[in-house]
């Protein structure tokens, strides 16, 4: 339980699919920037809803977004 | 900044300058107030709703503007909303028994002390709250 992490490739999907911005990012799955950039530097986990509507506008599975470090 | 932050600091300036606004108003009055009831007492009293009332009704406007936010920025309410509460209760047990232990048990206070103690412990926790929510996005902003 001591060493539990959420890391995440949002910022490599970003510039995969067509190099969107953060905010732009932020405008598709309702939130704002600051919540972004806190996702992408793992200082904040997003919700499950949050996460899968991320994932979802990548067109990937919320597997390939994030990942449980134990 | 966004605008949760902005919001944060406008509340903060507002409530500083409503809160010292208050308690100089409340000082000259005080000195005004004769004992018992009086008209002056009347008219003090209805300044000070005069005051309370747009204050609830701004923090009020602000409470459904915040539903605007977004989960990251609630979840940091939530944490400063809990952090003042606790602030308040601290403030309020150190306003009851500081002044308990200074002049014994048997002492008296003054009336004119209990608005003071009400204005001064609603306006701390609303400080401690904008604070806390100011701090906890310059901290995620340092570390992102």
């Amino acid at each position: 339980m001591g060493s539990e992490h959420l890391s995440n490739d949002v910022r490599r999907l970003r510039f995969e699919n067509g190099q969107i911005t953060q905010q732009q990012l932020a405008d598709r799955v309702g939130v704002t920037r600051q919540t972004i950039i806190a996702i992408e530097a793992g200082n904040y986990a997003p919700s499950l809803p949050l996460a899968f509507r991320i994932a979802r506008t990548f067109g990937v599975p919320i597997e390939e977004v994030f990942r449980y470090d134990e | 900044m966004s605008k949760f932050q902005k919001s944060a600091w406008f509340n903060l300036g507002f409530l500083t300058i409503g809160s010292l606004f208050a308690l100089l108003c409340f000082y000259w009055a005080a000195g005004r107030i004769e004992e018992g009831f009086n008209y002056i007492n009347v008219i003090l009293f209805l300044l000070m709703l005069c005051f309370i009332v747009p204050v609830v009704y701004i923090i009020g406007q602000k409470k459904s503007y915040e539903a605007c936010f977004d989960e990251r920025e609630k979840m940091i309410n939530q944490r400063a909303t809990s952090f003042s509460l606790w602030s308040l209760l601290i403030v309020l047990y150190l306003t009851c028994f500081v002044p308990f232990v200074a002049f014994g048990g048997g002492n008296i206070i003054k009336v004119v002390y209990l608005p003071v103690i009400f204005i001064f412990t609603v306006l701390t926790a609303q400080l401690i709250k904008s604070i806390a929510i100011i701090v906890q996005c310059t901290l995620e902003e340092k570390n992102g």
